[in-house]
C-alpha cells in the first residue's frame, strides 16, 4: 500500500526540553552611571563600567564593572621628588656649584641626570597606572606588577566572597574619600586587599550588589 | 681637561670616559628592559594609552643610545 503521508522524522531535541538559560546581565542606565561617576578618562582611579578594557584571563562574556587604582593623591610624594630632581641641576647651575666643572663633563652629567630622573618618573607612573583592581560581574582581580620582571594576578569568584570590610583612617583619607577595601574569600587566597582606592563605600556597595545578583542567579539556575 | 687645573700630570678626560661609556652601556640595557616591561604590562592589561606608553619607552631607549654617542663624542 503506498504511503499517504510521510511525516518528517524529527530527532528529539534535548535542548528544546531544557529550560532556557539566559544570563541576565545588569546593564546600568544613565542615572546609575552618573551616580557611580562613569568616566572615559584612562588615568582615572575609579572607572565604573569602563570602555575598551581587556585583560589576560578575561572571559568573553565577563563584563568589567569597576576598574580601580590607588587614589591619585598617593602619587604626590614621587611627583614632588620628580620636581626636585628636574629642578636641582638648574638651581645648582644658577648658584654656581658647577663653575669648576668643565663644560663637557657638565653636559654629559646633565644628560644622564635627566635620563635617570625621567626613568624614575616613568617607572613610578607605570607602577601606579598598571597596578589595578578589577571587579567583573563574576570575579575580583588584583593585578600587581611587583618590579620590572615580576607580575602577580590574584582572582576570586564573587560567590566566594564571605566578607567585605571598608577601612578609612586618617584625616587625608577622609578628606579625599579613599581607603582600603578588604575582601575575605573562601578561595585559596583568603583575602584580597584594595589599597588606598577612591570611594571605598561605593566599591563595597557594588560588591554587595554583585553578590546578591550571584545569589539570585544560583536560585534561578542561571549559573555559568 | 687641562691637567694643570687640578694639579695632575695627566689628562682626566680619557680616564673618566671609560666608566662613563660603561655606565651608558648599562643604562641602554636598563632602557631596553623598560621597553620589555611596558610591552608585558600592555599585553596583560588593555586599559588605554598603550600606544603612547610604548612610544615613550622606545623614545627613552633611543635617547639612552644618544647619550652613549654623546659620551663618545663629547668626552
Amino acid at each position: 500500500m503506498p504511503d499517504v503521508f510521510i511525516s518528517e522524522k524529527k530527532k528529539p531535541n534535548v535542548q528544546n526540553r531544557m529550560p532556557k538559560v539566559t544570563h541576565h546581565k545588569h546593564v546600568p542606565n544613565k542615572a546609575e552611571l552618573a551616580a557611580y561617576g562613569y568616566t572615559k578618562n584612562p588615568v582615572a582611579a575609579f572607572r565604573y563600567y569602563p570602555d575598551h578594557v581587556n585583560f589576560v584571563g578575561a572571559d568573553s562574556e565577563e563584563k568589567i564593572v569597576l576598574l580601580l587604582r590607588r587614589h591619585a593623591i598617593t602619587n604626590v610624594p614621587w611627583i614632588f621628588l620628580t620636581i626636585i630632581l628636574f629642578s636641582s641641576p638648574i638651581v645648582a647651575l644658577i648658584f654656581g656649584f658647577f663653575d669648576a666643572v668643565p663644560i663637557d663633563f657638565l653636559t654629559v652629567g646633565f644628560i644622564f641626570w635627566y635620563l635617570v630622573s625621567f626613568a624614575f618618573t616613568f617607572e613610578k607612573f607605570l607602577g601606579w597606572y598598571f597596578n589595578v583592581y578589577i571587579i567583573t560581574d563574576e570575579r575580583v582581580f588584583d593585578v600587581d606588577f611587583i618590579n620590572l620582571v615580576y607580575r602577580e594576578i590574584t582572582d576570586a569568584n564573587i560567590d566566594q566572597i564571605q566578607d567585605v570590610t571598608v577601612r578609612v583612617g586618617s584625616v587625608i583619607r577622609t578628606v579625599f574619600d579613599y581607603g582600603d577595601v578588604l575582601i575575605q574569600t573562601a578561595a585559596e587566597i583568603p583575602q584580597i586587599e584594595f589599597d588606598a582606592v577612591p570611594h571605598p563605600d561605593k566599591i563595597a556597595q557594588v560588591l554587595r550588589e554583585l553578590r546578591v545578583e550571584e545569589e539570585v542567579e544560583k536560585i534561578e539556575g542561571r549559573v555559568r | 681637561m687641562p691637567p694643570e687645573l687640578i694639579g695632575l700630570s695627566f689628562e682626566l678626560g680619557p680616564l673618566l670616559k671609560i666608566p662613563a661609556l660603561l655606565g651608558a652601556a648599562f643604562y641602554i640595557i636598563f632602557a631596553f628592559v623598560i621597553v620589555k616591561q611596558v610591552n608585558k604590562m600592555t599585553d596583560t592589561l588593555e586599559i588605554g594609552l598603550e600606544g603612547l606608553l610604548r612610544a615613550i619607552a622606545i623614545i627613552h631607549l633611543l635617547f639612552s643610545i644618544g647619550a652613549l654617542l654623546a659620551v663618545l663624542v663629547i668626552l
